[in-house]
């Protein structure tokens, strides 16, 4: 009984160690060591924001940052309690590289903005006033709230605040956020705002994975190092395809032609061109209803016949399908189409007299 | 044209470009080993920019294509936009195709967009057709910023028949900060029916964000109408789902997605699980790990992801990936097919150098190992 308990705290203890080591490895703040400087603190006591960021009323475009001194700090906090630097504890060094970055990429002038809100500050930094604040900087939909920007949003005229948002490649923090299962999100969102897209993706973005004949430049290709990337044909991509085709009838043709994959196929002697190997089972093709199990998968994944049977490969069928031939009609029920059956491809092939 | 082009240089934005070298030992593949892709881009004028992507490889044979090769101009103001040159058109409800030719759009400031885009279906390996073309148009209203409604029309010709003929619908709204929704379908004009329909709509709730999403795809609508293939009456597929996120901690994120798909008569599921722990703020070393589970039909797979990358200093970066599948029915192609990468990485002053060991085991070759490396330079020229 006695090892059982021991045990128990022993696992408890590891438990607990763990956890502890995990919380500063997940990110969760230390005590003791820097935190969010304590703007609410100042503010409450009435502190005017220009006593410590002084001059930045005045500050232009490619002004510097008018972050605090110490020796401003050391104006009212005559009694320090130690001689170290004050930011090295009071503010994190997270907030100010994103001020700093915010500087370099945006077009941003204090000067213009101090005098239309009469000095108040928290109208647009209205994070002061939390305990813990993740950022000083306004979301974009702060800008929005004065700024009329819906003409420029219409007119994707994005270059009179961001400097230069293609060469920043910088994910956007507060508005279309690319979170979640974006490489499957991405495709509903882009279809009503593709030339929002634009305004921060080069054409490489999209033709690296949507071009014909784009596998070299494929960013899983290119980037084989980079791990972080997420995308559909990142590691063992190329053993599991056809699982990954099958799961998904259609998505590999969003990309491809159907020529890619007869090339493949056949240089590794799984097409019918050049090989009498066939991948299908035995009875694939059978009499009678429905054909046996080829008539069914071709319904499910047509683009996966044609993968290699496309093109002149057509021919096969035609044989059997063609009408009055054996094989019977291969339409699928309710189906319709605006062809002329006897004159345009494909119906010619069964219904005419040939291409 | 030379003289007028090195005189817009004056003021203009840096060119950029880039050249990758890539050399591997893979054998069996289409990929070209003794890969070169050069890309570059410049804004010559703050309304006008170039941007190309070309890539020449030794395998198969001497090949190469061009994948970007544009001209960008855009009235200053944003009421128009002209692209001419080799490009992917994407928008509205039509699916993405590469063309060589021309798209204009008009907008208004009351938030009218029309889009008009014509030209030649891009062959691959500088490839050509005859009478291949296709020519579309779309029409969109944004309404106060947070709607968007629009109306697309497609058709495309293969030896001067119908090989596509679709209309589109598309919408997107954020009517809050915390709601995002998206629509988009298109129905086939030349075998009437739905060739493709999406819905999503995301909600953000603290560390939660949540997504609900529903797809019915006709796999044909991928063939041309020119095919064979495509007057089978396919099964539609047809999938419903969602996605959660959780920012479980400042650097640890869990992203899980689960989907239920209906495929002929077969039902089936999709789901996987994620997490990355970042061990740093900016996210340069990490580790992540992934199982995904695929019962659909003929795919019946498990698969096991293990992703690390840690900087060493001096500019060095090492990264690791390894990863399992196991198909429920191997028919003899092995029980498992693990591969796994181990890569080192430098990075300094424009010069890029990346070696890698790839080793696997898959359905085609029981034991499979390939040597990986990237030489890669990048300028800016002012």
């Amino acid at each position: 009984m006695n090892a059982r308990r021991h045990f128990a705290l022993a696992i408890a203890m590891l438990f607990a160690l763990t956890l502890a080591a995990c919380v500063s490895v997940l990110g969760f703040p230390r005590t003791g060591t820097s935190h969010p400087f304590e703007h609410r603190a100042h503010v409450d006591k009435g502190i005017p924001c220009v006593v410590c960021h002084e001059g930045v009323e005045h500050a232009g475009d490619t002004s510097p940052l008018h972050l605090p001194t110490d020796a401003q700090c050391r104006g009212c906090h005559s009694k320090p309690h130690n001689e170290g630097s004050c930011r090295g504890c009071h503010g994190e060094a997270s907030m100010r590289e994103g001020a700093s970055l915010a500087r370099e990429h945006l077009r941003f002038e204090h000067a213009k903005h101090d005098p239309v809100v009469h000095g108040d500050c928290v109208r647009c930094h209205s994070a002061v006033a939390e305990s813990r604040p993740q950022t000083l900087l306004p979301q974009m939909a702060t800008c929005f709230s004065c700024h009329q920007h819906e003409d420029q949003w219409n007119l994707r005229g994005c270059d009179s605040c961001h400097v230069d948002l293609t060469a920043d490649d910088a994910p956007p923090s507060s508005h279309v956020v690319h979170d979640g299962d974006w490489i499957r999100e991405h495709g509903v969102r882009a279809g009503s705002e593709r030339d929002l897209c634009s305004t921060c993706h080069s054409e490489r973005s999209c033709a690296k994975c949507h071009g014909v004949g784009t596998v070299p430049a494929l960013p899983a290709k290119m980037a084989f190092d980079d791990v972080r990337l997420e995308g559909l044909h990142r590691a063992g991509f190329r053993a599991r395809h056809a699982l990954e085709a099958r799961a998904d009838p259609g998505l590999c043709t969003t990309c491809h032609s159907e020529s890619s994959c007869v090339e493949c196929h056949t240089a590794s002697h799984v097409s019918p061109q050049g090989t009498t190997r066939s991948p299908h089972a035995v009875g694939w093709v059978s009499v009678g209803r429905g054909g046996g199990e080829h008539g069914v998968q071709a319904r499910i994944d047509p683009v996966s016949c044609a993968s290699c049977h496309g093109g002149s490969g057509e021919q096969l069928c035609v044989g059997c399908h063609a009408v009055g031939s054996p094989g019977g009609s291969p339409h699928g029920p309710g189906f319709t189409s605006n062809k002329n059956r006897t004159h345009d491809m494909p119906c010619r092939l069964c219904h005419g007299t040939g291409p | 044209m030379a003289a007028w082009l090195l005189s817009a240089r004056a003021g203009a934005d840096p060119l950029r470009l880039r050249a990758d070298a890539v050399a591997d030992t893979q054998t069996e593949t289409q990929s070209p080993t003794g890969l070169v892709v050069l890309q570059g881009e410049d804004k010559l004028r703050p309304w006008l920019g170039v941007e190309g992507l070309v890539w020449t490889g030794t395998k198969p044979g001497l090949t190469g294509d061009v994948l970007v090769l544009a001209l960008h101009m855009r009235e200053p103001h944003g009421y128009g936009e002209l692209r001419v040159g080799r490009f992917v058109v994407a928008t509205g409800a039509i699916f993405p195709v590469q063309i060589d030719g021309a798209e204009a759009i008009g907008r208004t400031p009351w938030g009218s967009t029309l889009e008009a885009f014509g030209g030649a279906p891009v062959v691959p390996r500088f490839g050509a057709r005859t009478y291949d073309w296709l020519a579309g148009v779309r029409v969109a209203q944004h309404v106060a910023s947070t709607v968007t409604m629009g109306v697309s029309y497609m058709q495309r010709r293969d030896d001067g028949e119908i090989s596509n003929e679709e209309l589109g619908a598309d919408f997107a709204a954020a009517p809050a900060p915390w709601l995002d929704v998206a629509a988009k379908g298109a129905y086939d004009l030349t075998s009437p029916g739905i060739a493709d329909g999406r819905v999503s709509a995301a909600t953000r709730v603290d560390a939660y964000r949540f997504e609900l999403f529903a797809s019915e795809q006709s796999p044909g609508r991928l063939l041309p109408a020119t095919s064979l293939f495509s007057v089978l009456g396919d099964f539609p597929s047809e999938m419903i789902g969602g996605t959660v996120r959780w920012a479980a901690a400042p650097r640890l994120d869990v992203l899980a997605s689960g989907a239920g798909q209906l495929v002929g008569a077969e039902l089936g599921m999709n789901a996987w699980i994620r997490s990355t722990l970042r061990f740093d703020e900016h996210g340069k070393g990490s580790i992540g790990l992934e199982v995904r589970r695929v019962d659909v039909s003929a795919a019946r797979w498990t698969g096991f992801r293990v992703v690390g990358m840690q900087p060493l200093g001096g500019g060095f970066r090492f990264s690791s990936e390894l990863e399992v599948a196991v198909p429920d029915d191997p028919n003899g192609r092995g029980v498992a097919w693990p591969w796994g990468l181990a890569a080192l990485g430098w990075r300094s002053k424009g010069w890029e150098v990346a070696g890698a060991i790839e080793a696997a085991s898959t359905p085609e070759y029981r034991y499979e190992a390939n040597a990986l490396a990237r030489l890669s330079r990048t300028l800016e020229l002012p």
